[in-house]
């Protein structure tokens, strides 16, 4: 047996990152200020693309840096929280802390962690204010037509009953002192289908502020996105919106920054039986999916708020979604498409960009 | 009245109206913590220790300053930050600390928070050096506080009944262990510039050099070997070792890949190997015996059964025996791809009532234990066995020699 004194590197091994350490605390603080000021003119800004599969789509980050090294460390940063995210929220994990809520809040009054009661609050927030157009608790409805596992198919109208009794965001307490979420029915299940790609974005863009990144544009399979900053020589970036089906050319375009764009529409998910189409965005109050609206696109800093908007204005009549906003979103711009794509109508919300109205009548 | 306050009051009352709700109201005892080292590791432990009724954070330790405006949005607030410990320690409102440190430094963190008599939850790997891990585990024994490692998958419920299964003989004898980490990416941490003198690089990237890391056969392979001690009831005796760097020559010291061959008694052993540019394999670990085996990963485990072998034993009592003689045998084709391929099957996959998170039922776990519920189970000796495993390790992939594993001097 080999004795302690026989491992030379063991004496001495751990001194430097003591050492480094202590001589850091100054260090960090003086490196931080001066990099608040400090930049590297000489070196010109790239472009940096990466993707990563997450929440059941594909993120995709562009990065400005004046370093391949710096933009993949930051690319890493971004994905581990969109991971983390992932991990906090999935309902198709069942070690995500989502699926312990699902499983055990009927039964107990459980706590969870602030960034989670954060969601909820947020969740219930928006829950509220559109009078349960966007609904955190339609699980058991998504999965009884079938769109949890792509398997669509239209639920008897006994099934729809039981299903009444276990959605409705009323049904989910939360304490804020003692930081606990309680069901007050048997069989609630939420779903982050609507708001949970908003919320990792808003967590990601976190990440990218506090590395002082200058220009980004981080898209959650471009249903949510978020740009920071503008491209260099630019006024921020260019977003497309393409018109609705058959025709995906442009509908309008939107130069951003610093804020966020969600859109719904129905051409990603849906199913079809006898010749009817049947979009996967619910509205929890008939439990059925949403019929008449072509696509939503809206714009508001937060991208937690525009990812649930676009449900809220996707379910809702027109005029009842935009007074939501009028009253709730005060920096919300939209672009709402209704009717059917051969005679679509175009609802313009604060949309001072260019509409393509050979897409749709404007008004 | 904003949406934050809104939501507060309205479930609030809400809430203090219902029988259940009065029924649930915190009966637990308060554990205040303090966090020394508050890196991503940190503020995933801590996370989900937030996720446990009564438990609540009173200080940060860390001297990166950018780590404390991590926390406090972890936290939910404001947290009091500093850059040294022994003023965290000296505080009256801490009841348990949580180590998360880079390991070179949990010997120094771990000795003074056991010697301020606090409970604590130590991250793996338990100590860095040979020295370091017997200094920990002599400071813990004399001052007799609560200590637990940070070997979650001990407290995954999946992994507890593939165990009981395991050391019960559903497999047979376990000989073997093969176990994987298997990663597409650099390891590397995000570094502000600039940085004079790399302090930053090296004070973020620690687990990159070798002065400061173990290497991923510490910082990944120190769960395998942990659970390899417990198929196999002791430390390994000896270890083999080798790494490479063959994808990110940017000035680590420390492999980019690593194979460990560790030995235990009777000639069994654990082979582990962590590369970081194919993620193919992930994260599983392997455990053979003689009559089968069991997969266990991050998420579930699954059992696979090797074909009996009873046939190969003589039986006089052999149903063709009786009839071979007057009957004759039939000629026909001997190819088999079952004998040359056998396929495993689906396997079967281990039913458990729990799928929580491994970290959260550990963090829970160490808190029932400091309200004086239960014992801990994965104690300090628990993270000396795979610790000093580590350590040497850590010397023999440099080496490229055999490496005896020296254990505890009872």
């Amino acid at each position: 047996m080999q004795s302690r004194d026989e491992h030379p590197t063991s004496k001495h091994r751990k001194q430097p990152l003591r050492a480094l350490a202590a001589c850091l605390l100054p260090c960090c603080l003086a490196l931080l200020a001066l990099h608040l000021f400090a930049q590297q003119p000489d070196a010109p800004l790239q472009l940096f693309t990466t993707t990563h599969p997450a929440m059941g789509t594909t993120f995709t980050l562009y990065l400005y840096s004046t370093d391949p090294t710096e933009a993949a460390a930051i690319s890493d940063e971004v994905f581990e929280q969109i991971d983390q995210s992932d991990q906090q929220l999935s309902n198709y994990r069942s070690s995500s802390e989502l699926s312990r809520i699902n499983r055990l809040a009927a039964t107990q009054t459980l706590t969870t962690d602030p960034d989670t009661f954060d969601f909820l609050e947020q969740s219930l927030h928006w829950s509220r204010v559109s009078d349960g157009a966007f609904d955190i608790t339609v699980g058991k409805l998504m999965k009884s037509w079938g769109f949890y596992l792509h398997q669509g198919r239209i639920p008897a109208s006994s099934e729809l009953a039981t299903l009444r009794a276990a959605t409705g965001w009323q049904k989910v307490q939360l304490d804020p002192q003692a930081r606990t979420v309680h069901f007050t029915a048997p069989g609630v299940e939420l779903d982050p289908g609507g708001i949970g790609k908003g919320f990792a974005v808003d967590a990601a863009v976190r990440i990218l502020r506090a590395d002082h990144v200058s220009a980004a544009l981080l898209s959650a399979g471009s249903s949510t996105l978020y740009a920071l900053g503008s491209p260099p020589h630019r006024d921020g970036w260019r977003i497309s919106i393409p018109g609705p089906l058959p025709r995906p050319d442009e509908l309008s375009s939107i130069t951003l920054k610093d804020t966020s764009l969600s859109s719904a529409d129905c051409t990603q998910k849906n199913f079809r039986i006898a010749g009817h189409l049947y979009c996967h965005i619910m509205d929890p109050r008939t439990l059925k999916p949403v019929e008449g609206r072509i696509q939503v696109t809206i714009v508001d800093p937060s991208a937690t708020a525009s990812d649930a908007l676009s449900n809220v204005l996707f379910v809702n009549e027109t005029a009842r979604g935009l007074e939501i906003l009028k009253a709730h979103a005060p920096e919300a711009r939209a672009l709402i498409v209704s009717g059917d794509p051969a005679h679509a109508h175009c609802t313009a919300f604060r949309w001072t960009d260019t509409i393509d109205q050979s897409h749709c009548t404007v008004n | 009245m904003n949406r934050r306050d809104f939501i507060q009051a309205a479930s609030v009352s809400a809430l203090a109206s219902t029988p259940l709700a009065r029924a649930a109201a915190p009966a637990v005892k308060p554990i205040r913590l303090g966090i020394i080292g508050a890196g991503s590791r940190g503020q995933e432990d801590l996370r989900h220790f937030l996720r446990v009724p009564g438990v609540s954070l009173s200080a940060i330790c860390d001297i990166y300053p950018p780590r404390a405006q991590q926390v406090n949005r972890i936290a939910g607030r404001t947290i009091p930050c500093t850059a040294s410990y022994a003023e965290m320690l000296a505080r009256t409102d801490i009841d348990a600390v949580l180590i998360a440190s880079p390991v070179s430094c949990h010997a120094e963190h771990v000795i003074a928070a056991a010697r301020s008599g606090r409970a604590i939850y130590g991250e793996k790997a338990l100590g860095f050096t040979v020295e370091d891990n017997h200094k920990i585990v002599d400071e813990i024994t004399r001052s007799k506080v609560l200590f637990q490692i940070g070997h979650e998958y001990r407290y995954a419920a999946w992994v507890q009944e593939a165990m009981r299964r395991v050391l019960a003989g559903e497999i047979g004898r376990p000989t073997h262990v093969y176990a994987y980490w298997h990663r597409n990416g650099n390891w590397r941490r995000s570094v502000p510039t600039p940085d004079p003198g790399k302090k930053l690089e090296h004070l973020i990237n620690w687990r990159l050099y070798r002065e400061t890391s173990g290497g991923l056969g510490t910082e990944l392979g120190s769960h395998h070997i942990d659970m390899a001690n417990w198929v196999f009831g002791e430390q390994p005796a000896s270890v083999l070792g080798t790494q490479s760097i063959c994808t990110y020559n940017d000035g680590r010291t420390v492999g980019d890949n690593v194979q460990l061959v560790f030995n235990y008694s009777e000639g069994r052993r654990l082979v582990f190997s962590s590369i970081t540019d194919n993620a193919k394999t992930g994260c599983e670990l392997w455990i053979y015996g003689t009559q089968g085996s069991v997969q266990i990963t991050i998420e579930d485990a699954t059992f696979f059964y090797e074909k009996s072998k009873a046939s190969n034993h003589p039986s006089s009592d052999h149903a063709d025996s009786k009839t071979v003689v007057e009957r004759g045998v039939v000629t026909g084709a001997s190819y088999s791809t079952a004998g040359e391929m056998p396929y495993r099957g689906p396997g079967a996959k281990v039913q458990t009532d729990n799928a929580e998170d491994p970290t959260l039922c550990s963090v829970r776990s160490f808190v029932e234990a400091v309200r004086g519920e239960h014992p801990i189970d994965a104690d300090v000796h628990v993270g000396f066995r795979a610790a000093i495993a580590c350590s040497i390790a850590h010397d023999a992939v440099f080496a490229e020699s055999r490496m005896p594993i020296p254990t505890l001097a009872t």
